[in-house]
């Protein structure tokens, strides 16, 4: 049988595995393949793991040849995000600081998918420790979008989307702090998930922000996503994240119920919002029109907080960064200044050389946030202004069962077209305020715009811990619009034929 | 009242980033602008709301026996240090001219 691996959803990979149609090994060289030819262009990789891939594919194939059962995602071609670790592989954050840092073990959301049978086939392009909205914070280079290579795939999870929307791998997890999943993935037309922090273990994955980061996967189709999602909290609760709950189930098993009287909430003012591109509100409009169409009933509700919740982020996710990064020191491992002779002076050469622009603004804020005097004013203030958004959207979640607004306001944009890092903070307006209290949310291709011709995805959020049915409403959203599966159409047949 | 250079050198001291002349400009310039982005967050009246300090409400500490596990082995985790002496991470002088350095 001869078939594309960028056509295949991860559900036949595994089936054609475990039919004969090809071998793991196939598929693993079908991946390579593809990378070899789109990845020139999109640099989405900062590392390809050929042995590693070529290693996991022989011992599936081995299996299958003994009669074993295969693993739910066997031979599924899989890349992380350089901000998770994984024997065998560098974990750089993409970042001079971890440049040559070795992994010294495997993250547990990393070993769950190894665990479910997937190929690892790399670590993906980031911005530097996740601070950014397009991937060009990067130490090493940018990413470019695989839809206009041009422009930027978002970020900060930039390489995990425009992987999998250029077609060299199938399923890709990427981190989201303040929108990071959810951002990229409508720039990139992919789906994105944020699940509810709780439900990945972040064991393993640099921290950036502690009490916001959360762990989710890219797929070109929504059933991709959920069977990553089910891989990934197959185990229950890990033992090695303290905040990790026990959500083991099967993402799959109401995947495709009927939305049929079920409601979706909008947010009126937030669809006329100063900013929000003509063709992304057209887009919205289309997006709740179809969901009307597929029988949901459409409520108005009101997150009378979200407006600030931007404020909000940037008092509190610096600081947060600011602690998390302090163990970078150039001692224990990371860059370290050479021809020091005091300590003191070591630690500061190597932060100030081991880091870039953007990840000393942010520790930078942070270290002012954080001091004396100043906490009160704004960290305090802006964990009680999170008290507030949490019961915003408990109010609305009272009345919906998700809610729909874009993901990010425009469609990708020029490389360097924006500069000013406030500017760039703003961007962020659709999809950090759900960080904050902890909910979920999943940004869904739903139709190329109508100016730029790039894709545009709508983003629904749910409410914390109800992710299968946040999946629910993403599957019938995906039924209503014809972008399921779409790879960037420069990329799509180059290489990768099995 | 903004930041000025000289409290932003302050910051950078406390932060343990050593930056140059034109990088504290540029510095001050940036928190400026990026604390006036903070000021919606000041125009509440906050006295009797709570904060959440984390998503996850009834967080408790999880431990577990005190037991000896395995760790990660001292090759591994000297593996990654730029700089070491047998069994330690080497760093240079913490005490320099009778104070701390």
């Amino acid at each position: 049988m001869m078939a594309r691996l960028d056509t295949l959803p991860a559900r036949q990979v595994a089936a054609g595995i475990a039919a004969g149609d090809f071998t793991a090994v196939e598929v693993a060289r079908a991946s390579l393949d593809a990378i070899a030819a789109r990845d020139g262009q999109v640099q989405a990789f900062l590392q390809v793991s050929e042995e590693l891939a070529l290693a996991a594919a022989t011992r599936i194939d081995a299996a299958r040849a003994a009669g074993e059962p295969l693993p739910p995602l066997a031979g599924v071609p899989v890349a992380f995000k350089d901000n998770m670790n994984l024997l065998g592989t560098r974990t750089t954050c993409a970042s001079r600081m971890l440049e040559s840092y070795e992994s010294a073990y495997t993250a547990t959301c990393v070993q769950r998918m190894l665990d479910a049978g997937v190929i690892p086939l790399g670590k993906l392009n980031m911005d530097e420790f996740a601070f950014g909205s397009t991937t060009d914070s990067s130490a090493f280079h940018p990413t470019n979008n695989p839809w206009d290579t041009r422009r930027v795939p978002g970020g900060s999870s930039g390489g995990s989307a425009a992987a999998v929307a250029a077609g060299e791998v199938t399923v890709a997890l990427g981190s989201d702090t303040g929108g990071s999943i959810r951002q990229p993935a409508s720039l990139c037309g992919v789906v994105g998930m944020k699940p509810t922090y709780g439900v990945v273990s972040r064991y393993g994955v640099v921290a950036f922000g502690s009490s916001l980061d959360q762990v989710g996967p890219f797929g070109r189709r929504v059933e991709d996503v959920a069977l990553a999602m089910s891989a990934l909290v197959a185990g229950g609760r890990d033992r090695l994240d303290s905040t990790s709950q026990d959500c083991e189930q099967d993402y799959l098993a109401h995947l495709d119920d009927p939305i049929e009287g079920r409601a979706v909430g909008i947010i009126p003012a937030l669809l006329e919002a100063e900013g929000l591109a003509p063709e992304v509100r057209a887009a919205m409009q289309e997006a709740i029109g179809k969901l009307a169409a597929s029988g949901a009933r459409i409520v108005e509700v009101d997150l009378p907080n979200m407006a600030n919740s931007i404020a909000a982020y940037y008092a509190l996710a610096p600081c947060e960064a600011f602690s998390n990064l302090a163990r970078f020191d150039g001692v224990r491992y990371g860059y370290q200044e050479p021809g020091c002779t005091a300590l003191s002076e070591q630690l500061s050469l190597s932060r100030a050389h081991g880091f870039g622009v953007e990840a000393k603004r942010r520790q930078m804020l942070g270290a002012y946030l954080l001091s004396s005097g100043v906490y009160d004013k704004y960290y305090l203030a802006a964990q009680k202004v999170r008290t507030l958004i949490t019961a915003d959207y408990q109010r609305a979640f009272a009345q919906v069962d998700a809610i729909l607004m874009p993901s990010s306001p425009t469609v990708a944009w020029e490389h360097g077209s924006i500069s000013d890092p406030a500017a760039l903070y703003l961007s962020d307006i659709y999809t950090i305020s759900s960080n904050i209290a902890g909910n979920c949310g999943i940004s869904v291709p739903v139709c190329l715009g109508a100016q730029s011709g790039l894709p545009i995805g709508a983003q629904l959020q749910g409410r914390a811990f109800a992710d299968a049915t946040l999946l629910t409403f993403a599957r019938a959203l995906e039924r209503a619009c014809e972008m399921e599966g779409a790879v960037a159409p420069a990329c799509a047949g180059k290489g990768g034929e099995l | 009242m903004p930041l000025t250079k000289q409290d932003v050198a302050g910051i950078a001291d406390y932060a343990r980033i050593a930056l140059t002349d034109a990088e504290l400009d540029e510095m001050t310039a940036y928190l400026n602008d990026a604390i006036a982005l903070l000021d919606p967050i000041l125009e509440y009246e906050l006295d009797d709301v709570e904060p959440t300090f984390h998503p996850i409400g009834e967080l408790v500490n999880v431990v577990r026996d005190d037991v000896v596990a395995a760790g990660l082995p001292l090759e591994e985790a000297l593996a990654n240090a730029s700089s070491r002496r047998g069994r330690s991470f080497r760093v240079p002088a913490i005490l320099v001219d009778g104070g701390v350095a």
